[in-house]
This record gives C-alpha cells, structure tokens and sequence, in this order.
C-alpha cells in the first residue's frame, strides 16, 4: 500500500517542470508584483536573483500560497499551487532566510515534532545530517548561531524525501566556509535527476557555482529567465569611448556605464553583434555583472 | 496536525515547573487558611493560559509561514490551536480534581468531592475566555490582539462593577422577571453551561477557520 502510494507520487512529481508560473501579479500598497513568468525544469537548479525588495520572497510566498495572487496562475509538478495535496506536498522542502523554529526546543524537540507532521519523514536522515553540521542534540536552539539555525533548516528539508527544494535567501548572512558546505549539500541533492531546487539570494556567486538556470527579478518583474551559461554566452562587455555608444543600435544594449575614460557597454545578442560589429571587440563577461547592468545601467 | 499538538505540548512542558511552584504555595497556603476552595479557582485559568504562551512562540518564531509550507492546511493549524486549549483546559481540571481531592483528604473536609464545581467551572471559563479570543488571535496576531483582551475583557467587568454600584447605591431592586430568569439558569446550569459552551465554541471555530483561510503571510 505504501509502496503504491509512493510509486503514484514519484508519477506525479515526474512532470516537465517542477514550478511554473505564468502571469502572476500580485498588488501591494506601494509595491507590484507585476506579471511574473518563469518555469524551473525538474532536476535542475535554478537561482532566482535579485536585489532585496525586488520580489523575490513575495514570489516564493506565492509559490507556496501563502499570499494569493490577484492574478495568474502557480502550479507545482502541474498541479495548482494553491490546491497542492499532502502527499506531494510532503515532497516539498522549504528553507527561509529565518530559522521559523522555536528557540526552547532542542534538535531532539524539533525530530518529535517533524516526525508527527511529515508522514515520510527519515530521522535517521536527519540525524545523519545533525552529526555531519555537528549540530548538538541537547542545546537550545537560541544558543545555535545563525550559521548552524540555517544547517538546522536545510537537515529538516532534507530529511522527508523531498524532490523540490525551495529556499529563500538560505546562505545570506552566513560566512563563506558555511556558503560553500551548504552549496556543496545542494549539489549531492541535485545528483538524483528527479530532484529541482529553487534557490532564491541576493549573492550572485553563490548562482554562478549551482545553478544551471537563472531567473532575474527586478522592481517586481522578471527582466530574464534562462539558461545560466548561455546567458554568459550570449551578453558580453564593450569598453569604448563614450562618443562610440552612439554607433551601436539600441536593441543590443542591455545597459550603459560611464566614466571619466569612456563608457561600458552590456551587450546582448553578442553572436549577431560580433558579426555587425567588427569594429568593437565584446570581453568576457558574469551573471553579476549583467545583474547590475540591467539594474543600475542605463539604457541610452 | 498531531505534529502541531506535539509542538506546542513541547513547548509549554518547558514551563511546567511553574505549575509545580504554583501548586505548592497554593497549596500550603490552602491547607494553613483550612480552605481548599480558595485554591481551586485559578488552576484552569493558569493551565489555559499557556495556549497564549504557545501563540506568542508561534508569533516569534515565524512558526505559521513555515508550517504553511508542510504537509498541513490552513484548517489543521487552527484546529491544532482549538484542540490545544480544550487538552490544556482538561489538564488543568484534571490537575485540579486531583490535587483539590488530596487537599480535602488532608484538611478531613465534609466531602471528598466538595469544591469540585469550582474546576468544572473553570472550564466553561476557560472555553468561553478563548471562544471570543481565538478569532481574534486568527485576524490580527497575539501582539496585536492583547491590545484587545484588554477592553474585551476589561470593559464589561468595569461596567458590571459601576451599575452594581449604582444599583446598591440607589438601592434599586432588580425587575422580578430578570431575578426569575437568573434563578432558572442557576437551576439548569449543568445543561445550559455545556449548551452553551458547545454552540460558542462551535461559532468561535467557524469564524477562526474562515479568518485564517483568508490570512495572507
């Protein structure tokens, strides 16, 4: 019986795409969330960028219903976000930027607990992870660092066979050795092709090692959604004099900087660019750098 | 949602000791004034007021967004907090049975059972405090909502208090009819009490339910 249940969830959770979202808008005072696309391919990581206050937790909280959308529609596996049922909802793991945990419990506390909520739960997963973060069993939680509250979260999303990962800003504020420990977790997850991660930071580095998609958000619209490297391969830098930004048409330029020695230029389109353009030589260039082109650059 | 059970349980065990400090110094003090009843009313309320404690927790931890996220509906979570304040409700009236029936043992009182309504009515105290607590708790949060325990609470008793004054004052005897009703009540309490506690508790869930279906984290 629990085998065939299983079996039925891992058909479900098989789809195209783990996360889709078309058209979602979403209206705050003072704040649009203004027609959000993107689609996150199963078995794939994707980085869901932006500046803070861009959207990108207001995004998440949607994905999870936690705020209804005034429009569009979410779905997950291709099932309606807002009407997702236990069984695949006990696939999902969930990280936030917090650690949303009780500060008097215990890691002991925390494996009672979730074992009663989650049906699929594993605590000798859990445990595995608690010795591997060297998280104590019999300290409070208010006594964790926030480094350690954060490997606490994720040992519990990993903990009930989950095959979505969706973490909100999960390395922000940790130093780099605890970063790249948990990067490196998110990687041995994503080996099994039928697992996906969402992982929504503001630290651009951290997207560049993992993940294979990347999704920008900025003022509450998505400027980008697509392949990482091809995004590297298809923008690159021109560094000219400032009387030469003229010469190039518009539709190329993603943005411009300029200073005292002349201008910089994001290119988009570099294939076709190279081939009108001979003129001006594109250096190489990173998703950082088209971020902040996009976002800080102007476009004429 | 045995899980939210489970959590909150977890949590107020972390406090316990204070029923134990509790029960001690009423109790001695009981057993010395040679009345057990003086002892009995606040055990309930003590016991019930933890569900508060839990929210509070709840509200610092950001503790909802991320349940949201579980395998739990919106539904579970409210109904985890209802079942909660009637488990925590019984615990005090079982704490209280049990500890008033020693204290009667001790103090040879007349009966073993004498002074039991005391618990008893501290349940239908307790499921009434939080039938018109809970909704509010669901619309605007614990912080929030102390603000208006404050006056919920506060407001009728202070105005008991002044037309109780006034009426004594005046020397004012209340209409036969109002007395009549008062007494059919006092009379039937053991049916209507229940009765009455079942429907409100029943249009306390209801409104909970539909509040927090709607709540956007």
């Amino acid at each position: 019986m629990v085998s065939t249940l299983y079996k039925n969830q891992d058909k479900d959770i098989h789809t195209k795409y783990a996360i889709e979202v078309e058209n979602m808008s979403k209206r705050f005072d003072g704040f649009l969330l203004d027609k959000i696309n993107f689609k996150v391919p199963s078995g794939s990581i994707m980085g869901f960028v932006g500046e803070n206050g861009a959207g990108k937790t207001t995004t998440i909280k949607a994905i999870l219903n936690l705020i209804y959308p005034d429009e569009g529609s979410i779905s997950i596996w291709g099932k309606p976000a807002c009407n997702l049922s236990m069984d695949l909802r006990s696939n999902l793991g969930v990280v936030f930027e917090g650690s949303n945990l009780h500060d008097n419990l215990t890691t002991d506390n925390v494996n009672k607990i979730m074992m009663n909520i989650y049906p699929n739960w594993d605590q000798s997963v859990f445990y595995n992870y608690l010795n591997r973060f060297k998280l104590p069993n019999n300290k409070k939680l208010k006594d964790f660092s926030r480094g350690m509250k954060m490997k606490l979260s994720i040992s519990i999303a990993l903990s009930h066979n989950s095959k979505l990962l969706i973490l909100d800003e999960a390395t922000s504020g940790l130093d780099p050795m605890i970063r790249e420990e948990i990067l490196d977790i998110f990687m041995d997850f994503i080996q099994d092709e039928g697992h996906t991660i969402l992982f929504s930071t503001h630290i651009i580095s951290d997207i560049e090692k993992i993940a294979d998609y990347v999704t920008f958000i900025h003022d509450g619209r998505i400027v980008l959604s697509e392949n990482k490297d091809e995004l590297i391969y298809r923008h690159g830098i021109v560094r000219c004099k400032r009387d030469d930004v003229g010469k190039i048409d518009r539709s190329y330029i993603v943005g411009i900087r300029e200073n005292d020695f002349g201008a910089e230029i994001m290119i988009k389109d570099l294939d076709t660019f190279k081939r009108r353009y001979r003129e001006f030589i594109p250096e190489k260039t990173t998703i950082e750098e088209i971020m902040l082109f996009v976002s800080r650059g102007r476009r004429d | 949602m045995k899980g939210l059970i489970v959590k909150d349980f977890i949590n107020v065990s972390k406090n316990f000791w204070v029923i134990g400090v509790i029960i001690i110094f009423y109790g001695v003090l009981a057993f010395l004034t040679d009345s057990p009843g003086s002892f009995s009313g606040m055990f309930t309320l003590i016991f019930a007021m933890f569900l508060i404690g839990t929210y509070s927790l709840d509200e610092l931890a950001n503790w909802d967004s991320y349940a949201l996220s579980m395998p739990l509906t919106r539904d579970n979570i409210v109904q985890g907090k209802y079942l909660m304040m009637l488990l925590l409700a019984l615990l005090g009236f079982l704490v209280n049975a049990v500890s008033l029936l020693i204290l009667n043992m001790a103090t040879k009182a007349e009966s073993l059972f004498g002074g039991f309504e005391l618990p008893l009515g501290g349940v239908v105290v307790v499921i009434i405090f939080y039938s018109v607590l809970l909704p509010i708790i669901s619309k605007l949060g614990i912080t929030k909502a102390r603000i208006y325990f404050i006056i919920i609470y506060m407001v009728p008793f202070l105005l008991g208090m002044l037309i109780y004054k006034k009426l004594k004052e005046d020397n004012l005897i209340p209409p036969e009819r109002l007395m009549e009703v008062i007494e059919m009540v006092k009379n039937n309490i053991y049916i209507i009490a229940p009765l009455v506690v079942i429907v409100l508790l029943g249009i306390s869930y209801s409104i909970s339910i539909g509040i927090y279906r709607k709540k956007e984290f």
